[in-house]
């Protein structure tokens, strides 16, 4: 290791906390194809931060993130990087780093060649290019890679020498265009750690955008929920999975089942039943309702008794069970409510296998379980 | 699978009863077992029209090595490489070599300057009206044929032709554009155009947009984003356009002696002159197994120093 490493040069990240390195004001883009890419979106994030975008595909947030980027203009409102405006100067001269969806490497150069791109490009001073170019080789724990090419690195690798490019000129700003979409599961997973041990080192404000719940949640400090164009939510990772502010977020986050019915006092009505509930919001009686309850808060058991603590009990039969390796999930389907199937995640590994398909079971949760939010056709 | 006791009326529909019925009449004629001779089966037909050329090649060396007899105008009997000491001591045919050399260059730095952007616009462009334009102007001339190409450019560019014409509207005197090496030039580049596309648009095509995009996003302006990014990764297209064209232009027949009007003779005219003119089988001999090892060495010092480019399947970009 080379004294002066990466992390001593770099923003440290806390100090300048409070300023506000993006701010997307009433942005909307309009393709003239019917429906809004992104519709009036708006936030600020603070210098630092690792924000994810997360919907799924069409959602509009690569659009948003693409706007961030410069790449797009926005058809109204305004996006500004530290207080200036991003369009303000062409796409070479913005202190903006970029990893591709498709990383879009250079693959007539080698790793070291793709790293000292954007220094060259620059104008650092070539003295000094090697000596960074190893730093980040390092970072990414890529040292003594330099000299492969780029079809000779693994895919991980190839992702390292991606972020090691997009932050080697020490952007305001980096940009990760769903980066890990095509890796394994496996390795997904590792470099999830990885960005965020990177981020956390260099503390470079990062936007990152991606369709994986999961990741949002692990590499995050905020977390924006867009779907059809609009943010749904923004909320720190925590407060997003317990209170969902929307039926959608509580769906796209965890595996919910869902209830439609009328809002009454305490709770839903469906059909004949009565579920007590949370409101989340104030809604008059009668307005159109849907409850979610998500798969790790439901209880299921032979009988009754064992669920007497539960505010809300229902029959049923178990109509299917997925062995998911960590937990166990039934799917269930109640003799109270015949259209809904409930999808219960059972986390015991002693009591795995427990109930079988056709077995009669009572399904049950606390009242305070059961999110209900008003009721959005889409 | 519908049961027949179910539906005795279906029937699968025609095309796929006469493939069925191709299928079984091919399995009558070249038996599964033959199947790891397909390929060799399918290859012969072209490995004999090579075969033909490779004996004809065999042929004209032959020729090559016998003088003409001036007073039978018969080739001579005996072995000798007197035509090849002709040539080699002729400052007339090391013009036309180097003539056909220069020629050549000239034409494919032309061609590939006028392509590249040309199929760059057309592989790049969002509007789909505009691609389909440069495709067919692109492609017009290809239906026209080399000598009738050559014809517009004798009428086009001649001493009352529409450019002369144009000229003199702004006061210029008429000057002569034909029969002159540029001329040649000109007329190559032109016919050479097509081809060149036809062989870079796929390798522009294969350069994502996203890392012109990325390469930009990491401080790059465009003429280092065409420097350092498309040329190199443009560079198998490149090389097998500047094969095909430089191999084109060198073994040019058409426009050296229609746009050179006989003062800027290459050496397939050269040949041709000795062939059908003075009727010496074996000077032109000679002359047509010296195209064929200029353009064999001059192919093969290009592969050995950039690569096969787009031609070879298995090359390194």
């Amino acid at each position: 290791m080379t004294n002066g490493s990466p992390s001593e040069r770099a923003i440290s990240p806390g100090k300048s906390g409070q300023s506000t390195a993006v701010r997307v004001r009433d942005v909307t883009m309009d393709f003239g194809n019917g429906a809004l890419a992104v519709s009036n979106a708006s936030f600020e994030l603070e210098t630092g931060k690792f924000l994810t975008i997360l919907g799924p595909s069409g959602s509009g947030k690569t659009t948003l993130l693409r706007m961030i980027a410069g790449f797009e203009t926005p058809t109204s409102g305004e996006i500004t990087v530290n207080g200036k405006p991003v369009d303000s100067a062409p796409p070479h001269r913005r202190s903006i780093g970029m990893v591709f969806q498709k990383l879009a490497l250079f693959p007539h150069m080698t790793a070291a060649e793709n790293i000292a791109f954007p220094l060259k490009m620059r104008r650092f001073n070539p003295k000094t290019i090697p000596r960074r170019v190893d730093e980040f080789l390092d970072l990414v724990k890529l040292g003594g890679y330099g000299n492969r090419r780029i079809n000779e690195l693994s895919g991980g690798q190839q992702q390292r020498v991606a972020i090691a490019r997009a932050l080697v000129f020490k952007p305001e700003l980096l940009l990760l265009d769903e980066p890990l979409a095509a890796l394994d599961v496996k390795l997904r997973e590792e470099m999830q750690l990885e960005f965020r041990r990177i981020q956390h080192e260099l503390g470079v404000t990062t936007i990152n955008v991606t369709h994986d719940q999961r990741e949002a949640l692990v590499v995050s400090d905020d977390i924006i929920v867009m779907d059809g164009g609009r943010i749904q939510q923004h909320a720190k990772p925590v407060d997003l999975y317990r209170a969902p502010d929307n039926a959608f977020v509580a769906g796209f986050l965890g595996v919910a089942s869902f209830i439609n019915g009328h809002a009454v006092p305490g709770g839903l009505t469906s059909g004949e039943n009565f579920l007590s509930g949370t409101h989340a919001g104030n809604f008059a009686d009668g307005t159109a309702v849907r409850g979610a309850v998500r798969a790790e808060q439901i209880r299921i058991a032979a009988e009754s008794g064992q669920l007497a603590a539960c505010d809300t009990r229902l029959t049923g039969t178990v109509r299917d069970t997925i062995f998911e390796g960590e937990r166990q999930l039934y799917v269930v389907a109640t003799d109270e409510l015949p259209g809904i199937t409930f999808r219960v995640y059972h986390h015991d590994p002693e009591s795995f296998g427990l109930f079988e398909i056709g077995t009669r079971v009572m399904i049950g949760w606390n009242a305070r379980d059961m999110k209900i939010f008003e009721f959005r056709a889409s | 699978m519908p049961r027949d006791s179910e539906d005795r009326s279906f029937r699968y529909p025609l095309k796929w009863r006469i493939m069925d019925g191709l299928n079984a009449a091919l399995d009558l004629l070249w038996p599964r077992r033959l199947g790891r001779y397909t390929g060799w089966a399918l290859l012969t037909p072209a490995l004999l029209l090579v075969g033909i050329l490779v004996l004809g090649l065999f042929q004209i060396a032959e020729n090559s090595l016998h003088t003409l007899d001036t007073s039978t105008f018969l080739p001579g009997e005996e072995y000798t490489l007197a035509n090849y000491r002709i040539i080699a001591e002729s400052p007339t045919y090391w013009r036309i070599v180097w003539r056909s050399l220069l020629g050549a260059g000239l034409t494919v730095f032309f061609t590939l300057l006028l392509a590249l952007p040309y199929s760059y616009i057309m592989v790049r462009t969002n509007k789909a009206a505009l691609r389909k334009t440069l495709l067919i102007v692109l492609f017009l001339p290809f239906f026209i044929g080399q000598v009738v190409r050559a014809y517009g450019i004798l009428i086009v560019m001649g001493s009352s032709g529409a450019v002369n014409d144009a000229l003199g509207l702004v006061g210029i005197e008429p000057i002569r554009l034909l029969f002159n090496f540029p001329a040649v030039v000109f007329g190559l580049v032109q016919y050479m155009l097509p081809f060149a596309v036809l062989m870079l648009a796929p390798a522009l095509t294969a350069i994502p947009r996203e890392t012109e995009t990325a390469a930009s996003s990491l401080g790059a302006n465009w003429v280092k984003v065409f420097r350092h990014v498309i040329l190199p990764m443009a560079k198998p297209g490149l090389v097998g356009a500047a094969l095909v064209v430089g191999t084109l232009s060198l073994t040019d027949f058409a426009m050296p002696a229609m746009l050179g009007g006989g003062s800027q003779d290459f050496i397939a005219n050269a040949i041709y002159d000795q062939f059908f003119r003075t009727a010496d089988q074996g000077l032109g001999s000679a002359l047509a197994l010296l195209l064929v090892a200029l353009g064999s060495v001059i192919a093969g010092v290009v592969i050995a120093f950039f690569g096969a480019g787009t031609l070879g399947m298995r090359g390194r970009k």
